[in-house]
């Protein structure tokens, strides 16, 4: 049995719900979104390890519609932000338009239809249009490491942690100086006897400003909401002056440079620790880290970073590209997401039959960052172009939901049924990313990062400018990128 | 490898003084943008952020004032400034003018002098006739600097910037900012001049598409001085900026928001728009 649907959207995090509650208040009842887990908030549910938090301030990291006066603190944890997105989605009416535990298998475009079909864990779908909302962290990264089947201890990687494995007076390896094992290296280094980190490359360090809010504070916000927006406005600009250092401009960025190594000096005093704690390449390149207790922890007595990827595992013992070896009990994966290639692209065929990972065999693009010519019908938010290294991408979200829901209405109203992007606005739109992109730190900054596509060298992820100019650019509908076909009228 | 902005210097002279200027961005559809900075300001010092950035979408030109023969600066001096770098790079116009602070007042008159060749205008925290309010400050100031006192420079960044700016960082962190103000002879003039400015008759005769943005926390020249201008200017639309005055540090990239789209599309509001914040 086929379950018919106007709007099938693919994910329920920060991506797909926010497109759920505008499809909803908008008084459209006819959509679905189908969900692989048994709940809602996407990276946010997924990613529960000791320590996490998130690098932008709450009071912008949330929904501009749904402000909450209640965060505990500036950058709250992460459970905080999981049940937010919960709230969010109880209070707007969108649970009963989500099915849990349906997981996509394979979408595909049936063109005598119209329509995308979706098989799923739980069935067929058929959509006339398809808005994925997957997230460039949905899919944790394992890196093929020899011998790592013989590892004789506990093994998991961050955004599966496995709370059932105990950690006290253990021996624990990180795998990873990322955003993630910077929050996880603190609370490993308290549990542990001895704690091994293994960096591949040094990330940047600046401090963190956080803080808890006051009861006082709280109220404040919820009896004057005006509070809440102004907080938000001041993060959002404030973020958005960081701009500045990506667009690698000598001034600003050795400004930024100035605060890491100041912060880096400022905790480590071992000579030789220092040294393996400093990057080889421009600030802001890869993400730019922030935290006040990662330093103290790598320099702590029971912790020893090995300056090298871990290369081999032969029992219980693991092995850094150096040679060095240690005994370990638990080895956890802090290795990031497969962001550049992301997997729900192997899922979806469109109208040549091939899968849009195939068609981004020179890494991912989409005209205004947001549809694929051969995809018809099919939005992607949260895509290629939209990372930010310097704010909130729940703004970026919120921009490509407006996009959308101005496309849905001039379907609609035009009765269309067919929609998709052409190729040489596509490719155009690539253009001219690719030419505000030369020179950012991200292509000329000196180091390999997630950003960038190795297979072109070319920035797929980051949308290479401010934030604003995202929404400015890409935060209305442009139909002129589109064919569009309307119905055929039906006979009398 | 750092992104060093190619850029060109140039200089021409004006009633005797050599006026250096700096030539940067790409020659595009969109109209040249010529940048005045304000008091005690430079280009670095007041356009740090928005010149760069701005050269990254087109071409973009900005001056440093020449202190003039003489005892006392009129605000002509500047004018003539401006006038002259306009000529020796756009000679047939038209350009974008934007002004900050005294810079405000200088490209509001400089655009009812010069007429179609400055297309469009740009007014950061300037202002139209100065007040009892900024004269009661700048005599504080006169006073402090006359005792040679080392608190007009804390004074002077004292009354900058906004409230919650300010608390975002320490005191230690604000005397040092202060620190870094130097105050010449030239900035004296600059200060004087400051309490003699009325530009209200020629403001009525600006026929420029122009943006006035006022700042909402500003101390110096708050905000009733951008609304005066908002309606003293015959094509203005006016944006609010949630800054003290020294927006240009404060609120730069929001700053750049609303240049950078002016720039973009100047008729993209309407004469009269009050142009409503981007609620992020």
């Amino acid at each position: 049995m086929t379950t018919e649907t106007d709007i099938l959207i693919v994910g329920t995090g920060f991506a797909g719900l926010g497109m759920a509650i505008q499809l909803k208040r908008s008084g459209r009842e006819n959509f679905i979104a189908i969900e692989r887990a048994g709940d809602v908030g996407g990276t946010w549910r997924d990613n529960h390890y000791p320590g996490i938090a998130c690098d932008v301030p709450s009071h912008l990291y949330s929904y501009s519609y749904l402000p909450n006066p209640d965060w505990s603190r500036v950058f709250s944890p992460g459970g905080e932000i999981q049940a937010y997105i919960r709230k969010c989605a109880e209070d707007e009416g969108i649970l009963p338009h989500i099915h849990f535990h349906t997981n996509m298998l394979k979408s595909t475009w049936d063109e005598d239809a119209k329509r995308w079909i979706v098989e799923t864990s739980k069935g067929t779908y058929a959509a006339k249009i398809l808005i994925t909302g997957t997230g460039h962290l949905a899919d944790g990264h394992m890196p093929n490491i020899e011998g790592l089947d013989s590892f004789t201890g506990d093994v998991f990687h961050s955004a599966d942690w496995d709370h059932s494995v105990p950690l006290e007076g253990k021996r624990i390896g990180v795998v990873g100086s990322g955003a993630s094992a910077i929050q996880i290296v603190p609370e490993m280094q308290r549990l542990a006897s001895e704690l091994v980190v293994f960096q591949r490359s040094a990330p940047y360090m600046i401090p963190r400003w956080d803080r808890a809010f006051t009861e006082g504070e709280r109220r404040m916000c919820r009896r004057d909401p005006s509070v809440v927006e102004d907080m938000r406005s001041e993060i959002f600009w404030s973020g958005e002056f960081n701009f500045a250092q990506r667009r690698n401009i000598p001034r600003f960025l050795n400004e930024a440079k100035a605060l890491a190594v100041g912060h880096r000096e400022a905790n480590i005093k071992d000579p030789e620790l220092l040294a393996k704690l400093t990057p080889d390449y421009e600030i802001g390149c890869k993400r730019l880290l922030i935290s006040n207790t990662y330093y103290p922890a790598v320099a702590a007595e029971n912790a020893t970073l090995e300056a090298s990827a871990l290369q081999r595992v032969e029992g219980n013992t693991a092995y850094g590209a150096s040679g060095t070896g240690y005994d370990l009990d638990v080895l956890v994966f802090a290795t990031g997401f497969e962001a550049v290639r992301p997997p729900f692209a192997t899922r979806i065929f469109g109208t040549e039959g091939i899968s849009l990972d195939e068609r981004w065999d020179q890494g991912m693009q989409a005209y205004d960052s947001i549809a694929v010519n051969g995809y018809p019908n099919l939005f992607i938010i949260n895509g290629p172009n939209t990372g930010l290294g310097h704010n909130s991408v729940v703004y970026i979200i919120e921009a490509q939901v407006d996009y959308i829901m101005e496309a849905l209405a001039q379907i609609d109203a035009q009765n269309i049924e067919v929609i998709e992007v052409k190729r040489a606005a596509e490719d155009a739109y690539m253009e001219k990313l690719d030419a505000m992109a030369q020179g950012t730190v991200w292509l000329a900054g000196g180091c390999k990062s997630w950003y960038v596509d190795e297979r072109s060298g070319r920035l797929t992820l980051v949308w290479p400018d401010f934030a604003h100019s995202f929404r400015d650019e890409n935060g209305t509908f442009h139909p002129e990128g589109y064919d569009m076909q309307p119905a055929p009228v039906a006979a009398e | 490898m750092l992104d060093n902005q190619p850029f060109r210097e140039g200089h021409v002279t004006v009633n005797g003084v050599d006026v250096r200027y700096r030539v940067a961005g790409p020659e595009n559809d969109r109209t040249p943008l010529v940048l005045v900075h304000g008091t005690a300001g430079s280009i670095d010092g007041h356009y740090g952020y928005i010149f760069p950035m701005m050269a990254y979408r087109q071409r973009v030109i900005a001056l440093d004032w020449s202190e003039p023969a003489g005892d006392t600066l009129e605000l002509a001096d500047l004018v003539a400034q401006v006038k002259a770098v306009i000529t020796a790079e756009v000679p047939e116009g038209p350009v974008t003018l934007m002004g900050y602070s005294l810079g405000a007042c200088v490209a509001a008159m400089t655009a009812a002098e010069m007429g179609g060749k400055i297309a469009n205008l740009i007014l950061a925290a300037g202002w139209l006739r100065t007040d009892t309010h900024q004269k009661m400050r700048n005599d504080v100031w006169r006073q402090l600097r006359d005792q040679d006192s080392a608190s007009v420079t804390q004074y002077m960044t004292f009354c900058a910037f906004s409230p919650a700016f300010m608390n975002m960082r320490t005191v230690e962190d604000m005397k040092a900012a202060a620190g870094m103000l130097k105050i010449t002879p030239f900035v004296e003039k600059q200060m004087d001049l400051n309490t003699r400015i009325d530009i209200a008759a020629a403001c009525e005769t600006i026929a420029a598409k122009t943006l006035v943005i006022g700042c909402t926390y500003d101390m110096m020249v708050p905000k009733h001085h951008s609304k005066q201008l908002f309606g003293a200017i015959e094509d203005a639309r006016y944006a609010e900026i949630p800054s003290g005055h020294a927006v240009v540090h404060e609120r730069a990239a929001e700053l750049f928001h609303y240049v950078d789209r002016f720039t973009r599309q100047p008729d993209e509001f309407p004469a009269g728009a009050i142009i409503p914040a981007q609620k992020p």
